[in-house]
């Protein structure tokens, strides 16, 4: 499904990914793991298109295109989606018509018609309701005064909606307590299917005990430097990522 | 570009054209401040660069012809030509205003209970000449600005509102001033006098519409004046032809502890410009402006702010926010002074501008004149694109860049039309808003 | 008002120290302006012909200019015929060569102005050039300078031995006709202050000016003359103090900075010029144009200004960004009491790319002070990218004095931001009870609070006049509260 080949990626002539390589298939669950700086969140911008990154070398193959030709709302219309770290807030557009906008625009790209006010309200209110999303959330503007945990919520509400064919989600569990986290794992897993691949980009295991990865990368200095199952997180979190580096380096 | 003669040509003209079409309202006092008004367009500076009011701009293809002040008031309108009411008749009341004229046949009629008036100022000056010269242009506009002075020249009609001690309306009042050129390019010159006297409470809706897309010459005088305790809600949409030139003037006295709240949505005209004038009477008042405008296809659009606290104790608050596209130019003007002994005085001016074309332009000066120590007063003003993290959000859910720039501008507005409750209300400003920068 | 304010109020007094006259023969041409005065003073400097063309073009070109008139204040009412246009020390004849060379008076005098000329006794590491009405009487450390390849001498001097210099930039960016005073100041410019540095180097000491009217009816009109070529940087500071007159006296000076490309200058004035007495008699009128060109890529222009003098200021500095990416800064604190009336402030005119600006003024009122920011912000069509930030704070000490703050913004870019925030406020009742609950006197608190609002820019100050500055502001502040 994707398929990454010594992708280096430099922000604002500083390089930050240096010949990462990294493939996913359908189905399949990976964590990539690593220390602050190591270049997680760039990778995950990188994928979805953002601006101001500079792809110098490599190449990103997502189901059979060339990733990085496409337009960044061309990405999410072919099933990419980003749940973001830091959730930015869209004062005055209120959260309904901007979920609105968002699934009829998937579908105007896959030639299907609008979907009507009615089922549309159904369909998200039901899934509002499972991640306990307050109604009054859906009626506020998009993230406007959100705690960070209902950003988070928000997030998981948008994946769920959207239905992506690759998830990635960045640091997803950061900032939330142990309910909301517990709230949006169940959220996550319940999207867990043979057809969707997730990309799960952490700092701590802590996420990893209730989404479980297929397989677990670790990510240093632009790198990934090790990729083994998820005994591999929880040999981190035991030893920390110095001596991953100290081998790395060795 | 027009010289300076030109100009003065013009004006002198455009008030001896229509000489014939104004009505002698048969009240000498009024006829004599007619005459002074006149005088004054002869004496007033002709608007320049060099005058601090028109540092930005000055409505020169204004002056490449001539205006006419239609001669009989227009009868062959009929309801489908309002089509901007917010509320149905049961739920406001319709006052409607063509070219310059009453017309009483679209007009909620009838509203005389005892002292209380809505209609037509030329029908109260006969039935209540003592109130209206009482009120009317207490605030010399016509003395020192020439098109204030203009429309003293040249309006037959306008609106009268008075609100007799702690009268509360039933319903909001909805006023269409409708524009649009006969055989010749039109002049529409009105006046509107409101008068709540202590207590009183009323909301305002004032439509400045158009049938057609034509270039007429539209100006409004408005003078309001809030007793004490007095409440008014008053919404100013302005949507003009693109064609057209729109001038208001809106001067607001305030006595103790009244309240004037007021949104301007403008988006019309090729070329517009509303004044809108404070002036504390009393302490304790409070006064909440807001508004939003929108400049594109090569239109220019102007407001200016002028509040006054001359009384201690006295809170204003301007809120205005801007979406400036294609070619369209908008100016922004807002003036806060604070008297000498205006202590407690509470003043807060906010402006912001989206720019989003290469060919736009804003100009935005806000002013604090502050002669007293013990206030709060600021002001705050920003000029920017959309925020690029908000664009990449929606792009990464699938939104395409240019809905995701429009949805982005109309919450940019919305920051502005929220504080509006009523749904309906809030619907039709937004509505009028979207509208500008459709597909 | 209340009772504590008003036992403050009658505190207030307007004292200035550096009000003595110092007696000294001078060399002063007969008050009036004419052509003949303007060839009389560049006989007298021995100047080449074409600058004297220029004076005679820009003295011809004022004579059909109008003085400005701002809206609201007053305007002062200057006999520009009543004006010496020069003064000079009879002793100093064509410059001192060296300091055994200047009057030992005139050495006195900047010694009592805490300004040692005596290079055993300067202020390490600051090389001064002192002003003494119309010419520059001293020039520190100038061997020092010459190694690195500085130029730092007055602007007759300048004119002499760096004609191509003086040539090729002299009115680049303050031309004569910009202005009334500009193009006054042209004319009869006598002296001021030249500085060039070389392509690469940095100034290894903070540069100083040290100007000081002295003369009776005599104004003072100095130039000063900036340029840091390619990646070379430069600090620079002004001050500024005259005598108590009952007559006001005129300031009319020009200042134009030049950076080139990844080049840098740091401009600091702190102007004490006489302010008036509490009637508002006498003081300098300070009509000033300062603008810098960011000409390069890279380049970077900051203005700080602490101006606690003078009884009507009129001043600018501003910055032109032309080369991409150039970085152009204005911090101010201007303080006003008595009659004084500020009005300053700068403008930001934006056309590379990627240029940034900040704006920081701090305006503090007292008395009857009079304090305005007036400032430009112009994001032209070239502009993308560009950013400004400006704030402005305004503290008022008392119930007669004011505030104004009139900004304008004009975009024409759209990815260019420009953010303007104003403020206004007093000391609160509540925060001189905290302090004086604390064991502080009112004078203590005033001055903490004023120091806290001014600390933004203080902090811009090179260490040295900083220290001074904090304490300007306090002695100008004595009294003053409300």
């Amino acid at each position: 499904m994707l398929k990454i080949t010594d992708l280096h990626v430099s922000v604002d002539g500083k390089p930050i990914l240096k010949g990462l390589n990294l493939e996913v298939q359908t189905g399949e669950v990976h964590a990539i793991m690593g220390p602050n700086g190591s270049g997680k969140s760039t990778l995950a911008h990188v994928l979805a298109g953002r601006e101001g990154y500079e792809v110098t070398r490599g190449s990103v193959i997502y189901q059979n295109q060339d990733l990085l030709e496409l337009a960044i709302e061309q990405r999410a219309q072919e099933g990419l989606f980003l749940a973001m770290q830091y959730p930015v807030e869209l004062p005055g557009v209120n959260n309904l018509t901007f979920l609105r906008e968002a699934y009829n625009s998937l579908r105007r790209s896959r030639n299907e018609k609008d979907l009507d006010a009615v089922t549309f309200m159904k369909l998200v209110r039901e899934l509002a309701r499972q991640l306990e999303l307050p109604d009054a959330l859906l009626k506020r503007d998009v993230n406007s005064g959100f705690s960070g945990g209902e950003k988070k919520r928000n997030e998981i509400l948008q994946l769920a909606l959207l239905a992506p064919q690759l998830a990635i989600l960045d640091e997803t569990d950061s900032g939330l307590d142990i309910d909301a986290l517990r709230i949006v794992a169940s959220g996550v897993n319940a999207l867990r299917s043979p057809e969707r691949a997730m990309i799960v980009v952490t700092h701590y295991q802590r996420l990893l005990n209730y989404i479980e990865p297929d397989v677990v990368h670790v990510m240093i200095d632009g790198h990934i430097v090790r990729s083994g199952n998820k005994s591999l997180a929880l040999e981190l979190e035991d030893r920390g990522y110095g001596w991953i580096s100290e081998e790395a380096v060795a | 570009m027009n010289s300076q003669l030109e100009r003065q040509v013009w004006f002198e003209e455009t008030v001896a054209l229509n000489d014939k079409a104004i009505i002698d309202s048969g009240f000498p006092w009024l006829e004599a401040m007619r005459t002074e008004a006149k005088e004054s367009i002869r004496q007033l500076p002709i608007p320049n660069r060099k005058q601090e009011a028109w540092r930005y701009s000055r409505p020169e293809k204004l002056y490449e012809h001539a205006y006419f002040t239609p001669i009989n008031p227009v009868t062959a309108l009929d309801e489908d030509d309002i089509v901007s009411w917010v509320y149905p008749e049961s739920e406001s009341y319709h006052l409607v205003f063509a070219n310059g004229f009453f017309v009483p046949g679209l007009s909620t009629l009838n509203l005389d209970k005892g002292k209380l008036h809505i209609g037509s100022l030329r029908e109260a000056l006969v039935t209540d000449p003592a109130a209206i010269a009482n009120w009317f242009a207490q605030s010399q506009w016509h003395k020192s600005d020439i098109f204030t002075a203009l429309n003293f020249a040249l309006m037959n009609d306008g609106l009268y509102i008075y609100l007799p001690q702690d009268t509360r309306l039933d319903k909001p009042i909805e006023v269409a001033y409708l524009s649009f050129n006969l055989e010749q390019p039109v002049s529409a010159q009105l006046r509107s006098l409101l008068v709540l006297d202590a207590g009183a409470q009323a909301s305002l809706i004032e439509h400045f519409i158009s049938t057609g897309n034509s270039d007429y010459f539209a100006s409004h005088v408005g003078e309001l004046f809030l007793g004490q305790n007095a409440v008014l809600n008053h919404y100013r949409l302005q949507n003009e032809s693109h064609q057209a030139h729109h001038l208001s003037r809106v001067s607001v006295r305030q006595h103790t502890a009244s309240e004037y709240r007021s949104v301007n949505i403008a988006v019309g005209g090729a070329w517009s410009r509303a004044d809108i004038q404070v002036r504390f009477t009393g302490p304790q008042a409070t006064c909440d402006i807001e508004g939003v405008y929108t400049a594109g296809d090569e239109q220019y659009s102007d407001f200016h702010l002028d509040i006054q606290h001359d009384q201690p104790a006295c809170r204003s608050r301007e809120n205005f926010r801007g979406i400036i596209y294609g070619k369209g130019q908008a100016v922004f003007d807002g003036r806060i002074l604070v008297a000498k002994d205006a202590q407690k005085t509470d003043a807060l001016l906010t402006n912001k501008n989206l720019l989003l074309s290469e060919d736009a332009e804003v100009d935005t000066k806000p002013q604090l004149e502050i002669y007293a120590d013990d206030v709060k007063c600021g002001h705050g003003t920003t000029v920017g694109r959309l925020d690029p993290d908000q664009i990449y959000y929606l792009r990464s859910r699938g939104i395409t860049e240019s809905v995701a720039q429009r949805m982005l501008s109309l919450g940019f507005a919305e920051q502005i039309l929220e504080h509006t409750e009523d749904e309906q209300l809030h619907a039709a400003m937004a509505r009028l808003i979207s509208s500008q920068f459709a597909k | 008002m209340s009772t504590t304010t008003k036992d403050l109020q009658q505190l207030i007094e307007v004292g200035y120290e550096h009000g003595f006259v110092t007696d000294i023969d001078a060399d002063t041409l007969p008050p009036g302006i004419n052509e003949a005065v303007i060839r009389e003073i560049s006989a007298r400097k021995q100047e080449p012909q074409w600058l004297l063309e220029w004076r005679l073009q820009a003295y011809h070109h004022w004579q059909g200019m109008r003085e400005p008139n701002w809206a609201h204040f007053r305007t002062p009412q200057v006999d520009y015929q009543a004006i010496s246009y020069y003064s000079a020390p009879k002793k100093v004849g064509d410059g001192p060569r060296s300091l055994d060379e200047v009057d030992p008076q005139l050495l006195e005098t900047y010694n009592k102005l805490g300004i040692p000329l005596d290079e055993q006794k300067v202020l390490a590491g600051v090389a001064v050039d002192a002003v003494f009405d119309s010419v520059s009487v001293a020039t520190t450390f100038k061997q020092t300078l010459r190694e690195a390849g500085v130029i730092f001498c007055s602007i007759s001097e300048a004119v002499r031995e760096h004609p191509e210099l003086v040539q090729q930039y002299l009115g680049k960016v303050v031309p004569y006709k910009d202005n009334f005073f500009a193009a006054l100041n042209a004319a009869v410019f006598s002296d001021g202050t030249f500085v060039y540095v070389p392509e690469g180097v940095r100034c290894p000491m903070e540069l100083s000016t040290y100007f000081r009217i002295n003369a009776a009816n005599t104004g003072q009109f100095e130039r000063t003359l900036i340029i840091a070529d390619k990646a070379s940087s430069v600090s620079y500071l002004e001050g500024c103090t005259a005598p108590m007159r009952d007559q006001n006296q005129l300031h009319a000076a020009v200042v134009e900075l030049i950076a080139l490309d990844d080049a840098s200058i740091k401009y600091s004035t702190v102007q004490n010029w006489y302010p008036g007495d509490a009637q508002g008699r006498g003081g300098i009128y300070n009509f000033v144009t300062k603008r810098g060109d960011c000409h390069g890529d890279r380049s970077h222009i900051s203005w700080t200004q602490v101006e606690t003098g003078s009884a009507i200021t009129w001043k600018y500095p501003s910055c032109i960004l032309r080369g991409d990416h150039s970085v152009g800064e204005f911090y101010s604190i201007a303080v006003t009491r008595g009659k004084q009336l500020a009005d300053t402030g700068t403008k930001m005119i934006h056309l590379g790319r990627n240029t940034r600006s900040t704006i920081v003024s701090k305006g503090i009122s007292a008395g009857e002070g009079q304090n305005v920011y007036r400032g430009l912000v112009r994001m032209s069509p070239r502009a993308e990218n560009a950013r400004n930030h400006t704030q402005c704070d305004s503290l008022l000490l008392g119930d007669k004095c004011g505030a104004h703050t009139f900004p304008y913004i004009e975009s024409r870019q759209p990815s260019a931001d420009v953010e303007h925030e104003a403020t206004t406020s007093k000391i609160s009742e509540d925060q001189l009870f905290y302090c004086r609950q604390r064991g502080l006197s009112e004078e203590q608190a005033v001055h903490m609070i004023v120091n806290g609002f001014c600390k933004e820019v203080l902090k811009t100050l090179p260490m040295e006049f900083a220290v001074e500055a904090q304490k300007l502001l306090n002695v100008t502040l004595e009294g003053a509260v409300g």
